[in-house]
C-alpha cells in the first residue's frame, strides 16, 4: 500500500490561496487506509479550512468535498467531471499518482497535492506504518528470506551486515532493526544459511530508466493473419 | 458559516435496530432496550412514554410481571441480568405515571362486550376503546381485575395501583358492569353487542383427588386467596400447609403467615429445582419463615378434634415425564402423618365455562379458539387469557387482550388479519472473548422490607430504587441489537481499522476478505464508528436518537436564540453526567453559556464534531466522559487521540489548543467542578481578549 501524510494546514492554505472555489478530493483506497485522505480526512480538512478562513474573517474560498474510490484510474476522474468543472482548483488528497491522473484528466484545472506521498509500506501496529518496498524493479527477496535489504537496510547493501550493526540494531538509528540481522535470523530459521555465504554482485542501477513503463498486452499482429 | 452548508453525511431516518432477546421474550414485545437506555440517561419521563406505548397497564406489570425478559437477558451471560421489572417500576413511580390521563373517542357504532375483567379483559377493553369502539366489561365479582384483584396478594400488587388503571378505563369511557355474571351469550347479542370477548380466567382449583379432601379446613388456593382478597378474614389457625409448587402455593402460604399462622409448610412432591414458582418468590417465602417440604405429598386427610391429620408419602425422582421434569415416584412404606389446622390445595387451576355459552371446550377445560383469529366456534365470539391457555402470566394475558382487540377490530371492519412485520432478532450468545472484556458490574436490587416487617401485614414488600441506583442498574444494559454496522459497504476500503480498534474483538474478516461486524456480539461502544477512515460505519439507531451532527445543529440553533457568549460546547457522556443530574449542578456559576451534546459514549465523538463545534461559533469545547463508570477501559485513550488531533489543527490556524479539554467526570482524584470552572474562566478570558483586540482594530 502507498503511505502518505497530510500536508500541514499552512502549506495547504498557501497553495489554495489564489483559488476561490476548491474541491477537496479524497481517495478511497490507500489514502483511506493510511488515514491521509479518505472520507474522514476530507471532511476534517474541509472543516479545518472553513474554520481557519472564518478566523481570519475573510470569505475568499468556497469548498466542496468528494471522495472517489481510486484516484489512480482516469475512469474514476470521469465521475467527477461536473464537480471539477465548477471549481477553480482541485486539492487532491490522493497520492502523487492520484494528483497526476487528476491533472492529466482535467487539463484546465490546477490540481494541488494535499498529502506528501511517503513510501510503499505496511501497518506494523495501530497507527504505525513502515516502508517495505523501494520498487527497484529487480526483486531479490528470494535470496534474502523475504526481507528487503534495499529498503530496510539504511545503506541498502546487498552483502550484509556491515560493521555498523550492534545488538541487532542499525548504527544510523538505534530504533531500527538491522535488516541483515533479520535476514540472517530468518535464513537460519528456514535452514537456508548457505544463502548468507554467497556473494551478490552489485545491482546495475542504470537499468532503471525513468519514467518506467510496463506493457502487458500483445499487440495484434497483421502478419499472423488474425484478420 | 451558514448552517445549510453543514454536511450531514448520514441518512437521518435510518433505523435498523435488531430485536434484542428481552424484547422477544416479552409477550408484549415491549421495547425494553429502549426504555432501559432512557432510564440510564435519566430521561425517565420519556422512558415511561416508551413503556406506556407497549403496555396498557405498565404499573401492574411493574409489580407482578414474571419478567421472562430477565431470564433471556444477555447480561446474565456476563454477570447478572438487568433488573428490568424493578427499573420499570422506577420509571412508573418517578416518571409520573399517576398523572397520565388516557383519552379515547368513539368512532364506531358496533358495541363490544368483554366478559371477565382480568388482565386480558382489561387490555382488550383498553385497546378496543383506543380503536374507537364502545366497550362494556361484565364482571361477576364486585370489583374489576380478575386474578389481579382476587388472586394476587396485596403485598405483591397494592390495590390502589389496580384502582388507578381501572379509573383510567372509566375515564376512557369504558362501561363497567360489576356484580354481573353473564349466563348467556345470546342475550349479549340480543342486547346489541356485535362482538364478545370471553376472558373468564381459570379460577377453579384442581382437586387432589384423595380421601378426606371434602373435610372442613381444606380449601383450594384460588378460593382461599379470593376470600382474603375480597376482604374476608378467614381463620386459618396456627399451622397451615399449602400443597403445590407453583406461585399460588407460595402466595397462599405467605398469605396464611400474614393472617397470623405461626407455622406454615409447603408440601411439594418434587424438589426446588422443579418448582414452577418464581425463584425470587420462593426465596422471599423462605425468608419470611415458610418451610418447604420437598418430595412430599398428602394421600389422605382425616379430621380429628377440629384439626387435620394429613397422611403424607415421600417421593423420589424418576425418569423425565411429558412436562420435561423428572416424574415423582412414591416410596412404598414411607407414609407419615402431620397435623395442621388448615390445608390449602394449590396444584393447579382450570377455567369453568358455563355450558350455556355453547363454546367448544378442549383440553384442561379451556376454550378452543383459532390461534390466529382468536375466534371460538361461535361467530363474533372471541376468547383469550387463562380461559384459553390455562393458568398463565399477567403479561401473557395482556398480550392476549391486545391481540383480541386487534382481531375484533379486523372482524368488525371486515379485514383479513395481517401478519405483523417484526425486526430480525438477535439470538446468539455472547462469545467468551467478548464477555471477557466487558467490565463486570453487579446487579443492583431495590431494597425490600425486612421479613419480620413483611409478615405484619399486606404492605408491598419491594421498595423503589433511588435515582442513582436506577441509573447505574440501567447502565449495565449491553444494548443488544443497537451495535455498529457497515452501512456504506461500497465505501469500505477494508482497512481493518475497526478490527484493530474494537476493544471486544468483534469485527472479523470473512473467508471472502470482507469485514464483518456481527450484530450479536457488538457492544455499541462506537469506537470503530469514529475511527473508520471511510466513514462507512454507523451505530444502528434506536428511535428518536439524534446523530451527533444533528444534535450539534440542534444545540447551536438553541444557543443562537439565547445569544449569551462565550459559548462552550460539551460533548458529554449521556449516562455519566446526564443520567444522574450531576451535570446541572456543575456550572451554576459558570461565566459562559454551556451547551451540551449528549453522546452515547465520548469514544464516539469524532475530531470533525469537535472542529465543527468551533466552526459553528464555540469558543471552547470540552469532552466529558463518565470516567470509572465506563463499560470499557480504553475510552479515554480514544478521546485523547481525537482531542490531540483537533488541538494540532487549532494550533496550525493560530488558535489556542487549550480551547479544548477532556474531562473524566467521575474519577475520584479529579474535581470536575473545579476543573470546569477553571476552563470556563480561561475561555472567558480568551473571548474577552479577542473582543478587545477586535475593538482596537476598529
Amino acid at each position: 500500500m502507498i503511505v502518505a501524510e497530510q500536508k500541514p494546514l499552512e502549506e495547504i492554505q498557501r497553495m489554495i490561496a489564489p483559488y476561490e472555489k476548491v474541491l477537496i478530493l479524497g481517495c478511497g483506497t490507500c489514502m483511506t487506509v493510511c488515514g491521509a485522505g479518505g472520507e474522514r480526512e476530507v471532511s476534517f480538512l474541509h472543516s479545518a479550512l472553513r474554520l481557519a478562513q472564518a478566523r481570519t474573517g475573510s470569505n475568499t474560498h468556497q469548498f466542496s468535498e468528494y471522495t472517489v474510490k481510486r484516484q489512480c484510474d482516469p475512469e474514476f476522474m470521469a465521475l467527477i467531471a461536473d464537480r471539477a468543472r465548477e471549481v477553480d482548483a482541485i486539492l487532491s488528497l490522493g497520492c502523487g499518482i492520484g494528483v497526476q491522473v487528476a491533472a492529466e484528466h482535467f487539463p484546465d484545472t490546477p490540481v494541488l497535492p494535499g498529502v506528501n506521498t511517503s513510501f510503499m509500506g505496511t501497518i506494523t501496529e495501530l497507527g504505525v506504518w513502515d516502508e517495505r518496498c523501494a520498487a527497484c524493479g529487480d526483486c531479490r527477496l528470494a535470496e534474502t528470506a523475504g526481507i528487503c535489504p534495499i529498503t530496510r537496510c539504511t545503506k541498502g547493501i546487498l552483502n550484509g551486515p556491515c560493521a555498523g550493526t550492534k545488538n541487532g540494531k542499525c548504527e544510523a538509528n538505534k530504533d531500527i532493526d538491522c535488516a541483515w540481522i533479520l535476514i540472517y535470523e530468518r535464513l537460519e530459521r528456514l535452514g537456508q544459511l548457505e544463502k548468507m555465504r554467497r556473494y551478490y554482485p552489485p545491482r546495475n542501477f542504470r537499468t532503471i530508466p525513468r519514467p518506467r513503463r510496463l506493457v502487458n498486452l500483445v499487440k495484434a499482429d497483421m502478419e499472423e493473419g488474425n484478420g | 458559516m451558514p448552517a445549510s452548508n453543514f454536511p450531514v453525511s448520514r441518512k437521518a431516518s435510518f433505523d435498523d435496530s435488531l430485536m434484542p432477546p428481552c424484547q422477544i421474550a416479552c409477550p408484549l414485545h415491549m421495547e425494553i432496550g429502549e426504555y432501559v437506555d432512557l432510564i440510564a440517561q435519566g430521561r425517565v419521563m420519556e422512558a415511561l412514554q416508551v413503556i406506556r406505548s407497549g403496555n396498557p397497564f405498565p404499573a401492574i406489570c411493574a409489580y407482578v410481571c414474571t419478567h421472562p425478559c430477565e431470564d433471556t437477558c444477555r447480561r446474565g451471560q456476563v454477570d447478572h441480568p438487568i433488573a428490568i421489572r424493578a427499573l420499570k417500576r422506577f420509571a412508573i413511580e418517578f416518571g409520573g405515571d399517576r398523572m397520565i390521563q388516557e383519552e379515547a373517542r368513539t368512532t364506531y357504532s358496533e358495541k363490544v362486550a368483554v366478559v371477565g375483567s382480568g388482565p386480558a379483559g382489561l387490555a382488550a377493553a383498553y385497546y378496543l376503546r383506543k380503536l374507537g369502539y364502545p366497550v362494556t366489561i361484565f364482571e361477576a365479582h364486585s370489583a374489576l381485575g380478575g386474578m389481579l384483584r382476587v388472586g394476587i396478594p396485596q403485598y405483591r400488587l397494592p390495590r390502589e395501583v389496580l384502582d388507578i388503571e381501572v379509573q383510567r378505563l372509566t375515564q376512557m369511557g369504558v362501561e363497567i358492569r360489576t356484580n354481573t355474571r353473564v349466563v348467556s351469550l345470546d342475550l349479549l347479542f340480543e342486547l346489541g353487542y356485535k362482538a364478545v370477548f370471553i376472558t373468564v380466567g381459570a379460577h377453579q382449583g384442581l382437586r387432589l383427588g384423595i380421601e378426606g379432601e371434602e373435610s372442613p379446613g381444606v380449601v383450594d388456593g384460588a378460593t382461599f386467596l379470593r376470600e382474603v382478597n375480597l376482604g374476608f378474614q378467614p381463620s386459618v389457625g396456627t399451622s397451615v400447609a399449602a400443597v403445590g409448587g407453583g406461585n399460588v402455593a407460595i402466595d397462599a402460604a405467605r398469605t396464611a403467615l400474614r393472617l397470623g399462622a405461626k407455622e406454615v409448610k409447603i408440601l411439594y412432591r418434587r424438589t426446588r429445582a422443579e418448582m414452577p414458582a418464581d425463584p425470587a418468590e420462593i426465596e422471599q417465602a423462605l425468608e419470611e419463615g415458610v418451610e418447604i417440604c420437598f418430595l412430599v405429598a398428602p394421600i389422605k386427610i382425616t379430621r380429628e378434634n377440629k384439626r387435620l391429620r394429613v397422611t403424607c408419602i415421600r417421593f423420589e425422582l424418576g425418569e423425565t415425564d411429558a412436562s420435561g421434569r423428572p416424574r415423582p415416584v412414591p416410596i412404598q412404606g414411607s407414609e407419615f402423618d402431620m397435623e395442621f389446622d388448615t390445608l390449602i390445595t394449590a396444584i393447579g387451576q382450570a377455567p369453568r365455562i358455563p355450558e350455556d355459552f355453547h363454546l367448544r371446550i378442549g383440553k384442561g377445560s379451556t376454550i378452543q379458539v383459532d390461534p390466529v383469529t382468536l375466534l371460538t366456534n361461535r361467530p363474533g365470539v372471541f376468547a383469550g387469557g387463562d380461559a384459553v391457555t390455562g393458568p398463565a402470566t399477567v403479561t401473557q394475558a395482556l398480550a392476549a387482550g391486545r391481540q383480541a382487540a386487534q382481531r375484533i377490530d379486523e372482524y368488525l371492519r371486515h379485514k383479513y388479519p395481517l401478519p405483523q412485520k417484526e425486526k430480525p432478532p438477535i439470538a446468539k450468545d455472547l462469545l467468551p472473548k467478548t464477555i471477557e472484556v466487558i467490565r463486570k458490574a453487579h446487579r443492583l436490587e431495590p431494597e425490600r422490607l425486612a421479613p419480620q416487617e413483611r409478615v405484619q401485614g399486606f404492605r408491598p414488600i419491594e421498595l423503589i430504587y433511588d435515582w442513582q441506583s436506577a441509573v447505574d442498574e440501567a447502565r449495565r444494559c449491553l444494548r443488544c441489537g443497537m451495535g455498529a454496522e457497515i452501512l456504506f459497504q461500497d465505501r469500505c476500503a477494508t482497512c481493518l481499522n475497526c478490527l484493530r480498534v474494537c476493544p471486544y474483538h468483534v469485527p472479523y474478516l470473512d473467508e471472502n476478505g470482507t469485514i464483518q461486524i456481527p450484530a450479536d456480539q457488538c457492544q455499541a461502544c462506537g469506537i470503530c464508528v469514529a475511527e473508520c477512515p471511510a466513514q462507512a460505519i454507523v451505530l444502528r439507531k434506536p428511535r428518536d436518537r439524534r446523530y451527533i451532527d444533528e444534535e450539534l445543529h440542534h444545540v447551536f440553533s438553541t444557543a443562537k436564540q439565547s445569544g449569551f457568549r462565550p459559548l462552550i460546547v460539551s460533548f458529554a457522556c449521556q449516562y455519566g453526567l446526564f443520567g444522574t443530574g450531576t451535570l446541572s449542578g456543575l456550572w451554576k456559576e459558570a461565566q459562559a453559556s454551556i451547551s451540551i451534546v449528549p453522546v452515547l459514549c465520548v469514544a464516539t465523538v469524532e475530531p470533525e464534531h469537535i472542529l465543527r463545534a468551533f466552526e459553528m461559533g464555540a469558543e471552547g469545547v470540552f469532552v466529558a466522559g463518565c470516567g470509572e463508570q465506563c463499560a470499557r477501559e480504553d475510552t479515554h485513550f480514544w478521546v485523547r487521540q481525537r482531542v490531540e488531533k483537533v488541538r494540532r489543527a487549532l494550533g496550525q490556524m493560530g488558535l489556542e489548543p487549550e480551547r479544548i479539554q477532556a474531562f473524566n467526570v467521575r474519577v475520584k482524584e479529579e474535581d470536575p467542578v473545579q476543573r470546569l470552572h477553571q476552563f470556563t474562566e480561561q475561555i472567558g478570558q480568551l473571548y474577552l481578549a479577542a473582543v478587545l483586540a477586535q475593538e482596537v482594530k476598529m
